[in-house]
């Protein structure tokens, strides 16, 4: 392995600076080099967020370049639709089917566009999409907060990730809030489960 | 953020993933350093947020000071009596703290002293993209620029340590992309803290009349050349990279060197790579080498040409005939914004007349296409937040026609629409001062907004001199009991000490009555006929006039129900609801969506904060409950 980039995109409060850190964590338990960047404060305010991830022996900088992303793990519809500039046709899309609406659709009362236009809009770049029903899943699992880890889930089993399952579910064992660790590795199995089952 | 307890781990050799911050924090326990000052501001925050999860178990001093120069002074103190000491900012922070800064250099410290300064390239959470290594340049400091957070660890304990040998403070200068970059870091030993320090008097050394500062400038600059020496040997320069080639020779630090290398490696480059750590005093002798063993310099290097300028000069005296290149004269790397491995490229590329490998352009043609009419999601006021209402009140009761100066904080969000709060803002405090020059000069009703936390950090004298000068301004205080921006930091208002020990609430009430304000008034302004009543009488006030907007930050209130096991049950629209849109039109809460051409209430993001249910026309929006 060259270097392995991830690119996360949501909107701020879904939880993707916590699956970053988990990605990151259960690199360094497998003795790899990593970097993950986030960006924290006013751009956390319900607004865009991405987070990077990169693994590989020599990698120095945080951010992924455009076009160089192997995983763009979309926590939100149209923010995976924000950072395509990051994929490829080889680039592995894993999408969120959980939206949230932008307010500018709704002062404009413009409808937020179906999963079909979605994934027909990702395929321009890239054919490798696997769409995840999050909202539904990490209800299941107990909390709609799960939906950061159901899908590393399904991310996983997908079977990608250069880093092993075991330290990434140990990484979650450690990071997830010590009341709900159980909460959080159930919404990672319903995750997992769902994309081995459609594989 | 990981457990406390990793940071706490006495654990030579282990590897742990952390974020620059946290590895700075780590540096603070490997370093003995046993008192923390900070004011909390991204991207620094994480580094005084560590230091309070642990402080009292390590046995250190760590407070959230009221305003960056306090920071400085405490720790300064702390400095002068022996004890090690960190304060972190943000850039501008320390634009706050530089009374202190520049004459603190004079006096010295006894022990060692670390300033962080945190920069922020690209603005993510900020008002400018200053540059702060200039501050080295100008108070004469030592400089160190980690690029990863291992050095981060690294530099904090060598920056106590050259700060000891100068006897001078040393600034340890991030950027966002150093501060919140997570990676690998190797535990060192941990030295126990020593909170014990003494005073010794000496009056010569510290106390900066004109006799006494006069010599003393001449003493710090004799210590800037045993600095530059300790520059010159310094294992954070050095030659990183020796190329078979002599044709280009490149010089970095921070990140833009990660950029660079991987540029470098992009386009095939044969590179020598000068790496520097130290960016204040520059090892001249050691630049100069470098700069006669090649035909070409590229200076690479976020933001101004700091290192460049300084090399160019270098250059003058080593190599004149060398070319040196970056950003002076022709641009190959922008000074604005962040770097990145891209930009490297394409400057580098440039320079050596290469093709890039990557084709960018088809990559953003592409992308051009399928995000075309992507709606924006710019950083919004969260559903629930109470600042929503308190905007609302001020729309409602000044309208058009009165003026909305804000301030540095969540409330800086009130500038979007259907909101539309929010004139001018500069720095934090400003709001205040800039709404008494309007006035006067305008003559239209005035309403300075500012947060509680940017109340004690900056608004004091600006109240004095409302009162003092007779200014008719109206200040709103948002009050939602926290530091909500940087990521919910205690302070002065909140009883509570970075300690996490209760303290004395400063009330912001009684600080603006103690000030000399005749009107001063609280209210709910969820409760918003009578929120619309004071503001309105206190826009009818000859002189100054404060209206504190008091309720808590929603995401801490939604965070505390969801511990205890209170449950939300949000809002809804009913049968009724004509679609008139009011709600959203007014109130633009991301909790209000449209769904199958209906509006809806996200039950997700609803808080159950009763807002629309109050605003909407036809009485057409459920009360939820928000469980009080």
């Amino acid at each position: 392995m060259k270097e392995f980039n991830i690119v996360l995109a949501g909107v701020g409060g879904q939880g993707t600076i916590l699956a970053a850190e988990i990605l990151g964590v259960a690199a360094v338990k497998d003795g790899l080099n990593v970097r993950v960047s986030e960006i924290h404060g006013m751009a956390q305010r319900g607004g865009s967020v991405t987070s990077n991830v990169r693994i590989g022996e020599r990698v120095l900088s945080s951010t992924v370049m455009e076009g160089q992303a192997d995983v763009l793990l979309g926590f939100e519809p149209i923010e995976t639709l924000r950072n395509l500039r990051y994929a490829s046709e080889k680039t592995l899309v894993v999408v969120s089917d959980e939206k949230i609406p932008p307010t500018e659709l709704a002062a404009k009362n413009i409808a937020y566009p179906s999963m079909d236009e979605i994934v027909e809009k990702i395929n321009h770049v890239t054919k490798r999409v696997v769409i995840v029903e999050t909202e539904r899943l990490a209800k299941k699992a107990g909390s709609i907060l799960t939906r950061n880890v159901v899908l590393l889930g399904a991310l996983t089993a997908t079977g990608k990730m250069p880093v092993k399952t075991e330290s990434l579910m140990e990484a979650l064992r450690e990071l997830a809030p010590t009341k709900h660790v159980e909460m959080n590795v159930k919404a990672f199995r319903l995750g997992y489960d769902y994309v081995k089952k459609r594989a | 953020m990981p457990e406390s307890r990793v940071l706490l781990e006495d654990n030579i050799g282990k590897r742990v993933l952390l974020l620059g911050n946290e590895a700075i924090a780590r540096g603070v326990l490997e370093a003995g350093i046993s008192v923390v000052t900070t004011y909390p501001g991204t991207p620094a925050s994480e580094i005084g947020d560590s230091i309070a999860a642990i402080a009292a178990e390590a046995g250190l001093y760590m407070e959230y000071s009221t305003n960056e120069m306090v920071a400085a002074e405490v720790a300064a103190g702390a400095a002068n009596c022996g004890v090690r000491a960190l304060s972190a900012m943000k850039h501008v922070g320390l634009n706050v703290a530089a009374d202190m800064l520049m004459t603190l250099a004079y006096a010295g410290v006894r022990s060692g002293y670390v300033i962080v300064t945190a920069d922020d390239p690209e603005c993510h959470s900020s008002q400018n993209e200053q540059d702060n290594r200039f501050y080295a340049l100008f108070s004469n400091l030592p400089c160190l620029e980690p690029s990863d957070p291992q050095e981060a660890k690294e530099m904090t304990i060598s920056a106590i340590e050259i700060s000891e040998k100068l006897e001078l403070p040393v600034l340890l200068r991030t950027t966002t992309r150093v501060s919140h970059t997570r990676g690998p870091v190797v535990y060192g030993k941990l030295v126990k803290p020593s909170l014990k320090g003494t005073f010794i008097r000496d009056l010569k050394r510290l106390v900066m009349v004109p006799a006494n500062s006069r010599p003393k400038h001449g003493v710090f600059l004799k210590n800037m050349e045993k600095a530059k020496e300790i520059s010159e040997s310094s294992a954070y320069n050095r030659v990183t990279r020796g190329g078979k080639s002599k044709e280009f020779g490149i010089i970095s630090s921070s990140s833009a060197y990660n950029y660079a290398v991987e540029a470098a490696d992009l386009l095939g480059l044969d590179a020598n790579f000068l790496k520097l750590g130290m960016t204040h005093p520059l090892p001249e002798r050691m630049i100069g080498g470098f700069l006669k063993l090649n035909r070409r310099i590229v200076v690479v290097e976020e933001l101004e040409p700091y290192l460049e300028m300084q090399i160019k000069a270098i250059a003058k005296d080593y190599a004149p005939n060398v070319d040196v290149c970056g950003k002076i004269g022709k641009l190959y790397f922008s000074r604005e914004g962040e770097l990145s491995t891209r930009a490297a490229a394409t400057g580098l590329a440039e320079i050596a007349g290469r093709k890039l490998p990557i084709d960018f352009g088809s990559i953003d043609k592409r992308h051009a296409e399928v995000a075309k009419g992507l709606p924006r999601r710019p950083p919004i006021l969260c559903a629930g937040c109470p600042h929503r209402a308190s905007f609302y009140v001020m729309r409602r009761v000044g309208g058009e026609e009165a003026l909305y100066p804000t301030d540095i904080g969540c409330y800086a969000l009130g500038i979007a629409p259907p909101l539309n709060v929010g004139d001018i803002m500069i720095c934090m405090g400003a709001s205040l001062g800039t709404a008494q020059g309007i006035s006067k000069v305008t003559g239209a009703p005035t309403i300075a907004v500012l947060g509680d936390s940017t109340f004690f950090h900056a608004a004091l004298p600006s109240l004095v001199n409302a009162v003092y000068n007779n200014s008719k301004v109206t200040l709103a205080v948002l009050d939602n009991a926290t530091t909500a921006m940087t990521g919910h930091q205690p302070h002065p208002g909140t009883g509570l000490t970075g300690m996490g020990s209760p303290s004395e609430k400063v009330r912001i009430e009684k600080v603006a009555e103690g000030c000399g304000v005749k009107y001063v008034k609280v209210v709910d302004p969820f409760k918003l006929k009578e929120a619309e009543r004071v503001l309105r009488e206190a826009l009818q006030q000859h002189g100054p006039s404060v209206v504190v907007f008091r309720a808590p930050c929603s995401l801490v209130d939604v965070r505390e129900k969801r511990r205890r096991g209170i449950k939300i049950v949000p809002c809804k629209t009913a049968e009724i609801c004509t679609n008139c849109m009011a709600c959203i039109k007014l109130l633009g809460c991301p909790a209000l969506i449209i769904e199958g051409g209906k509006v809806h209430i996200s039950e997700s993001l609803c808080t159950a904060c009763g807002l629309c249910v109050q605003v909407c026309p036809y009485k057409a929006i459920e009360s939820g409950s928000a469980g009080q």
